[in-house]
């Protein structure tokens, strides 16, 4: 019986890192062998499933100004509906405890906020040979605030899949009521719209371009904060360049973003970020990361009266705002993120932000010298399973 | 800042039509863009974490994707 | 020249790397283009790593051996050095890519066994510990005359994986390449079974041992039927134990399933080296194997 035909069994060689081999990692490891699965610029069907919970904690500070707290949990899921479609959809809860941040508020006494949110969105995304399409619904409910939001997007890619074209469209209407009853069943109607190319312009490096309008009307203001009276329509765009280079050297990848922003409020931002994402081995990943953000003041901000000094004098009508997030500052956030990949399903994150936000850090615009140095930190947890 | 603006759409034009020195891929050259950290895509609740934070302190949002609705914190 | 046939499926046969390669390919018909282009990737690692061309990686390496000068290689090569170190490694030493000097001692068309003293002066040479390899400035140099580096042990199988990868890249979800019998599945035919393929007999080429269906991955089969040379009712095969210069004598052929070519290409060739300790060590490495004793009788573990 040295021959024998058998009946065929069926094997399957599907790669599953912790079912592997030390022969076969060693193979995985070089670039090229598996194949990609994903081409270069757009987005084909994932293959597997992913659960993820995720929760943050936040705290922040000012000089002589109680913290606020947020504790925010949430979760996200991902299901492929067979070859060409998938469902994916996200619920957060946030609770936030303390004062807010009130350098320039004007009440007298710093209110104790106790909210709650919890928000919600789903999307549905069809995958075709070389585009892409999903439609998503989203909701965001705080005992004052509701918004809801309806959006589609979808990406084509070119026959070469090293250029993608995406564009995408929202649309959102929110309801205000606050508790102090200063408006009444307000709302704010906001339409966006963004527009990108995603090319994979070598080997190592994968570059988008995108730029995006929105449009809001009705109630803007901050019902919480007097002397808030802002105009009722506020239109705004943005560019953003987002850049992914590999370092084949290091094994690492520098992901940098840039984005421009103005509004109709006179407000001209730029925000630039960069991370270093550093594979450690087979299952760890660290990624440091720096942010830097910096704005200049909406034409009607206007600036709080020193200590003592009497509030500003304002025409009638007049559009004004004393939030702080309106002046001219500038902002650094340092960051640190961990990922552990424990095997094939399952992999942990931990990650830790700083930010300080202070006027003198302001590359654009001037004024409010006076403002208090702002800042935060917020440590985040991870654990998802994907199977 | 219309220089600055200049200047970005001339890097980033540069780059998208392949004018400069670089080689777009061949398909069997993307073995790098197929990592998960070379894609645009990310962590979603790390994005939508970072995003709400962000957009509740400062004055500017957008640009990077549409969707997720409005928040009472900005 | 590729041809389809009414199920659908495309196959473009070439010859390279000295063996006949084949792409096979379901569903809608394929762009030849992208055909093309996975058969220049497989003459493009073979040229890259040909011992026989001048200009190659591998001989520039080997013709500054003994000298001093370090060559610095590209990317692609140095992963490959890498995984031969671990290849080395992990298989205590037996993996070597510096022993294919041996094949100046053996002559398999010849009928005659090389002479001691030829193979020990041989063997002397061989050692992946006389490589100074520097992974971090990807450096390299052998660092006594005459040795050589050899890819041949996976270079077949890693040019069956990379084009494999083009075919997929180019949105290939259905097929198959089969380079000169190392097989890397691209993804299952549409009726949903796995491609059914072939284990085939160690000394009859017109019979096969076993028949799998593979869905994906890889199947590779190493053998002492490739290139011999029979002496006295004994075979002399052209898989050479580092340590000796002898050729192995404990299976007639190691067939392995892995996920990726590259290893199953290795794994069966280690198998093949490591004799008696192969089905332990096979099993170590969670692969399906099936091996040929010298007896012709199958043995297995997951085939």
């Amino acid at each position: 019986m040295a021959a024998t035909e058998r009946d065929p069994a069926v094997a399957d060689a599907a790669p599953a890192r912790d079912w592997c081999g030390s022969v076969v990692l060693a193979a995985l490891s070089l670039p090229g062998v598996l194949g990609a699965p994903l081409p270069a610029a757009a987005d084909s069907a994932p293959e597997h499933a992913t659960l993820q919970f995720k929760t943050e904690h936040y705290q922040d500070s000012q000089p002589g100004f109680q913290r606020i707290r947020v504790e925010e949990p949430a979760i996200y899921g991902l299901l492929p509906l067979g070859e060409h479609l998938s469902l994916s959809g996200s619920a957060v809860y946030d609770v936030v405890s303390g004062a807010s941040p009130r350098s320039y508020s004007s009440t007298s006494s710093a209110s104790r906020v106790h909210e709650k949110r919890f928000s919600g969105d789903a999307e549905l995304t069809w995958y075709a040979d070389r585009s892409s399409y999903g439609v998503s619904a989203a909701r965001s409910q705080e005992h004052d605030y509701i918004s809801n939001s309806v959006s589609g997007d979808a990406v084509f890619a070119t026959d070469d899949n090293n250029t993608a074209f995406n564009i995408g469209l929202s649309a959102s209407r929110d309801t205000i009521n606050p508790t102090n009853d200063i408006v009444d069943d307000e709302h704010r109607t906001t339409y966006a719209g963004i527009v990108g190319v995603t090319r994979a312009v070598s080997v190592n490096d994968l570059v988008q371009i995108q730029a995006g309008y929105s449009t809001s009307h009705g109630y803007l203001s901050d019902p919480y904060k007097l002397f808030d009276n802002r105009p009722r329509k506020r239109n705004s765009g943005t560019g953003s360049l987002r850049w992914n280079h590999h370092l084949g050297d290091y094994g690492a990848t520098l992901r940098g973003s840039y984005r421009v922003f103005h509004d109709t409020y006179g407000i001209w931002s730029h925000t630039a970020e960069l991370q270093w994402v550093q594979p450690v081995g087979l299952h760890w990943v660290l990624t440091p990361g720096l942010r830097y953000y910096t704005q200049n003041a909406a034409r009607f901000y206007v600036d709080p009266p020193a200590d003592g000094a009497p509030f500003p004098q304002l025409p009638d009508g007049a559009f004004s705002s004393l939030d702080h997030r309106l002046s001219a500052f500038g902002a650094f956030a340092v960051s640190q993120k961990v990922e552990w990949h424990i095997n094939a399903h399952w992999s942990t994150d931990f990650r830790g932000e700083f930010y300080q936000a202070r006027s003198s850090f302001r590359f654009v615009g001037q004024g409010s010298p006076g403002l208090a140095t702002f800042q935060y930190y917020q440590l985040q947890f991870g654990i998802s399973y994907r199977f | 800042m219309n220089r600055l603006a200049a200047g970005l759409i001339a890097i980033t034009a540069c780059a998208v039509s392949s004018g400069c020195a670089m080689q777009a891929p061949k398909p069997w050259q993307k073995g790098v863009l197929a990592k998960p950290e070379m894609t645009m895509a990310g962590d979603m609740l790390e994005l939508k974490f970072n995003d709400h934070t962000w957009t509740s302190k400062e004055a500017s949002f957008g640009g990077f994707g549409v969707g997720g609705g409005g928040c009472g914190c900005n | 020249m590729p041809a389809a046939d009414d199920d659908g499926v495309t196959t473009m046969r070439f010859g390279a790397m000295a063996c006949e390669a084949e792409l096979t390919v379901a569903g809608r018909a394929p762009d030849r283009r992208l055909l093309d282009a996975a058969a220049a990737e497989v003459r493009r690692i073979e040229a890259a790593y040909s011992r026989y061309r001048a200009d190659s990686v591998v001989s520039r390496i080997n013709a500054a051996a003994g000298s001093g000068e370090p060559i610095t290689v590209d990317e692609e090569t140095a992963g490959l050095l890498d995984f031969a170190a671990r290849l080395h490694a992990q298989s205590d030493g037996l993996f070597d890519i510096t022993s294919g000097i041996l094949r100046r001692a053996w002559d398999f068309r010849s009928g005659r066994l090389p002479e001691a003293p030829v193979l020990a002066a041989l063997c002397a040479r061989i050692g992946w510990h006389k490589v100074d390899w520097q992974p971090a400035t990807r450096r390299i140099a052998l660092t006594e005359p005459g040795m050589e580096l050899d890819f041949g042990g996976f270079g077949k199988e890693y040019a069956a994986d990379r084009a494999a990868a083009v075919l997929q890249a180019g949105g290939i979800a259905s097929g198959y390449v089969n380079l000169g019998g190392d097989l890397r599945v691209i993804g299952p035919p549409a009726d949903g079974r796995g491609w059914a393929l072939g284990i085939q007999h160690p000394r009859d080429d017109r019979r096969t041992v076993a028949g799998i269906e593979l869905k994906g991955g890889a199947l590779a089969t190493s053998g002492d039927y490739e290139r011999y040379l029979d002496l006295d009712g004994r075979r002399y095969c052209h898989i050479l134990d580092p340590r000796s210069g002898w050729p192995v004598q404990h299976w007639q052929s190691v067939s392995v399933i892995a996920p990726v070519c590259l290893a199953a290409g290795a794994l069966s060739t280690i198998a093949m080296l490591k004799g008696p300790a192969a089905p332990a060590f096979l099993d170590a490495q969670r692969v399906p194997w099936l091996a040929v004793d010298t007896a012709g009788l199958p043995v297995r573990n997951g085939i």
